[in-house]
C-alpha cells in the first residue's frame, strides 16, 4: 500500500500501468496538471491543416474546446498546427474554418 | 493491563453513545430514526454540555449524514455516525463511496425491520444486506458488547492495514432500550487504546493536494477494488488483534466467534446478534435433559471467518441457523448461504439447517427453540443436509 504519490510517480504509474501493490489506495491521486494527460488516442479522426490556404486568423484556436490547437509562426506567417497529443478529432476546427484548410482524417489512414 | 470498570447502567444506545463520548471523535454528522435515537440525543447532549471536542452536524438525512462522513473523514478526522433500517437503506449509495475512498467512519445500527409494512422493532436484515459494501460489519449482543464494540471499532478501521470504515449492529428495542449494567472503561484506558488521532494515510490536504473520487475506468477500477478485498483479508487479523488487546484492557473475553458448550456438542446453534443470549439459554435447558448441543455466536459478519467457523463446527451432526433476517426466495437464509459457502465440501461439515424467525421483533420463545432442535434431529436422522425455512408464524 503506497502512501505518497508525486507527479513524477505519477507518470511511471501511468506508463507502467501499476497494480494492487504500489497503487495508491481508495483511487486517490495526486493533483495534476491536465497536460499529464494525453487524450490524443481516444479521437477516431484527425485535422490535417493546409498550410497554404491557412491564414492563421486563430478562429480554430479559439473554438478548440481541447486547446489542441497551436498558433506558430512558420516563414513568417502565422499557421495553424493541431497537437496530436490532446486533440481528440471532434472536428470543430474543419466546420469553422472559414478557408476550407482544415480536413478531417480517419486516424487509420 | 485491566482497568477497574466504572459500572453504570444504561441501555444499548446510551452504552453506544457514552463510548462515542469517551472516543471524542472529531465529527458526529446523524439523523434521528428510531430505535437509534438515543443515540443522537444522548451525544447531542454532550456536544451542548461541552464535553466533547465533536462538530456535531444535524444533517437532513442519512444520505447526507454518510456523505458529510464521508466528507469529513476525507480531510483526516475521526467520524462517527448511526442509523438504523430505512436510514442505512438510504445511506446504501455512500457506504460504497465510504468504503471504496478507504474512510475508516464508525458506524452503529440498531437493527430494526425494514419497511413495509413500517415497523420499528428488531431484524438485522438492513445490517446483513450491506455485505457486499466493503464494509467490516459486526453484531453485538448485549449492552456491553455495544459499548465494546463502538470503541474498537475505531481501532479496527483506522488500522493502516485496513483503512475501511466500521458498522456494528445492536437489534432495536431488545438492546437498544434495555437498560443493563455496563462496565465502562475509564477515558485513561480508552485514550491509551485509541491514538488521539486516526491514521491518515491519504487525506485532503491543501499543502499536499490530491484529488478523491475521481473518475476510475477499465483500466484501473478492478485494481482499486481488488485492494478493498485485500484489506477485508488483512481486517480478518487485525480484528482478532484488536479484540485480543481490549480483552487485555478490559478483562471481558472477545473473539470473532463465541462458542458455548461446543466441544462435545453433536448439534448446534449457529446465532449472531441478541439472538445468541436466547440460544445459550436454551442449550442450558436441552443439556439440563442430556441433550449434547452447543452454541456459535458470529460476532464478525464481514469478513466472514468462514474457516474459524469450520474448525469450531467440525465434526457436529447438523446445525440450525437462527437468522433473524428475511430473504425472499433464496436457498437459504442470509448468514446460512455463507455458511454452506464456506463448509461446502468440507470434511466433517455438518448440516445446515436455516430458520427464519423473529422478524419486525417477534419473539421466538424458548419452547420453540427446542422445536427446532427437535426439527433438526429429525432432518439429520432423515438425511437432509440443508434446509430453509421460516418459524414462528401463523399459517
Amino acid at each position: 500500500m503506497k502512501e505518497k504519490i508525486i507527479p513524477e510517480e505519477f507518470k511511471e504509474w501511468v506508463s507502467e500501468k501499476w497494480g494492487t501493490a504500489k497503487l495508491p489506495i481508495g483511487g486517490t491521486v495526486p493533483y495534476h496538471s491536465s497536460f499529464g494527460f494525453k487524450t490524443g488516442d481516444w479521437s477516431a479522426l484527425k485535422p490535417i491543416i493546409d498550410h497554404t490556404t491557412c491564414t492563421g486568423c486563430m478562429d480554430c484556436f479559439y473554438y478548440c474546446p481541447d486547446s489542441a490547437i497551436e498558433i506558430v509562426e512558420i516563414e513568417g506567417k502565422r499557421k495553424a498546427v493541431a497537437d496530436f497529443d490532446y486533440c481528440k478529432g471532434c472536428s470543430l476546427c474543419a466546420k469553422h474554418c472559414k478557408f476550407d484548410a482544415i480536413l478531417m482524417k480517419e486516424m487509420k489512414e | 493491563m485491566i482497568y477497574e470498570a466504572i459500572i453504570m447502567g444504561m441501555t444499548g444506545d446510551e452504552a453506544v453513545a457514552w463510548a462515542a463520548k469517551q472516543v471524542n471523535p472529531d465529527v458526529v454528522p446523524a439523523y434521528p430514526i428510531t430505535p437509534q435515537t438515543i443515540i443522537v440525543e444522548r451525544f447531542s447532549d454532550y456536544v451542548n454540555d461541552g464535553l466533547v471536542d465533536t462538530a456535531f452536524v444535524p444533517v437532513e438525512s442519512e444520505h447526507s449524514a454518510m456523505s458529510a462522513s464521508v466528507g469529513a473523514s476525507a480531510t483526516g478526522a475521526r467520524v462517527f455516525t448511526a442509523t438504523a433500517s430505512a436510514g442505512l437503506a438510504l445511506m446504501n449509495e455512500i457506504l460504497y463511496v465510504a468504503s471504496g475512498l478507504r474512510l475508516p467512519i464508525v458506524l452503529a445500527v440498531a437493527n430494526r425491520a425494514l419497511s413495509a409494512p413500517i415497523n420499528i422493532h428488531a431484524e438485522c436484515t438492513d445490517q446483513l444486506v450491506t455485505r457486499d459494501a466493503s464494509w467490516i460489519s459486526l453484531f453485538g449482543e448485549t449492552a456491553q458488547e455495544a459499548y465494546d464494540e463502538t470503541i474498537m471499532a475505531f481501532k479496527i478501521g483506522e488500522h493502516p492495514d485496513v483503512m475501511l470504515p466500521v458498522m456494528y449492529g445492536i437489534e432495536g428495542f431488545i438492546v437498544t432500550h434495555a437498560l443493563e449494567r455496563v462496565d465502562t472503561l475509564p477515558d485513561e484506558a480508552i485514550r491509551n487504546f485509541l491514538p488521539p488521532k486516526r491514521e491518515i494515510s491519504h487525506v485532503l490536504d491543501p499543502s499536499e493536494a490530491k484529488t478523491f473520487g475521481s473518475l476510475v475506468l477499465q483500466d484501473y477500477y478492478m485494481e482499486i477494488k481488488r485492494q478493498q478485498e485485500e484489506a477485508m483479508e488483512r481486517a480478518y487479523h487485525v480484528t482478532k488483534e484488536v479484540m485480543a488487546e481490549y480483552s487485555e484492557i478490559s478483562g471481558r473475553k472477545y473473539e470473532i466467534l463465541e462458542e458455548y458448550h461446543l466441544d462435545d456438542a453433536e448439534y448446534a446453534f449457529v446465532t449472531y446478534g441478541a439472538t445468541a443470549g436466547n440460544a445459550k439459554a436454551v442449550v442450558d435447558l436441552l443439556r439440563a435433559k442430556g441433550e449434547k448441543v452447543g452454541a456459535l455466536k458470529i460476532r464478525m459478519f464481514r469478513p466472514f471467518p468462514g474457516n474459524d467457523i469450520y474448525e469450531a463446527l467440525k465434526g457436529k451432526k447438523a446445525v440450525a441457523i437462527l437468522d433473524r433476517s428475511a430473504t425472499f426466495g433464496s436457498p437459504g437464509t442470509i448468514v446460512q448461504n455463507d455458511l454452506a459457502s464456506a463448509l461446502y465440501m468440507k470434511q466433517g461439515a455438518p448440516s445446515l439447517h436455516g430458520f427464519i424467525n423473529g422478524l419486525g421483533g417477534r419473539v421466538l420463545m424458548h419452547e420453540e427453540k427446542e422445536q427446532i432442535y427437535d426439527q433438526v434431529k429429525q432432518y439429520h436422522a432423515d438425511g437432509k443436509t440443508h434446509t430453509q425455512e421460516w418459524v414462528g408464524y401463523r399459517s
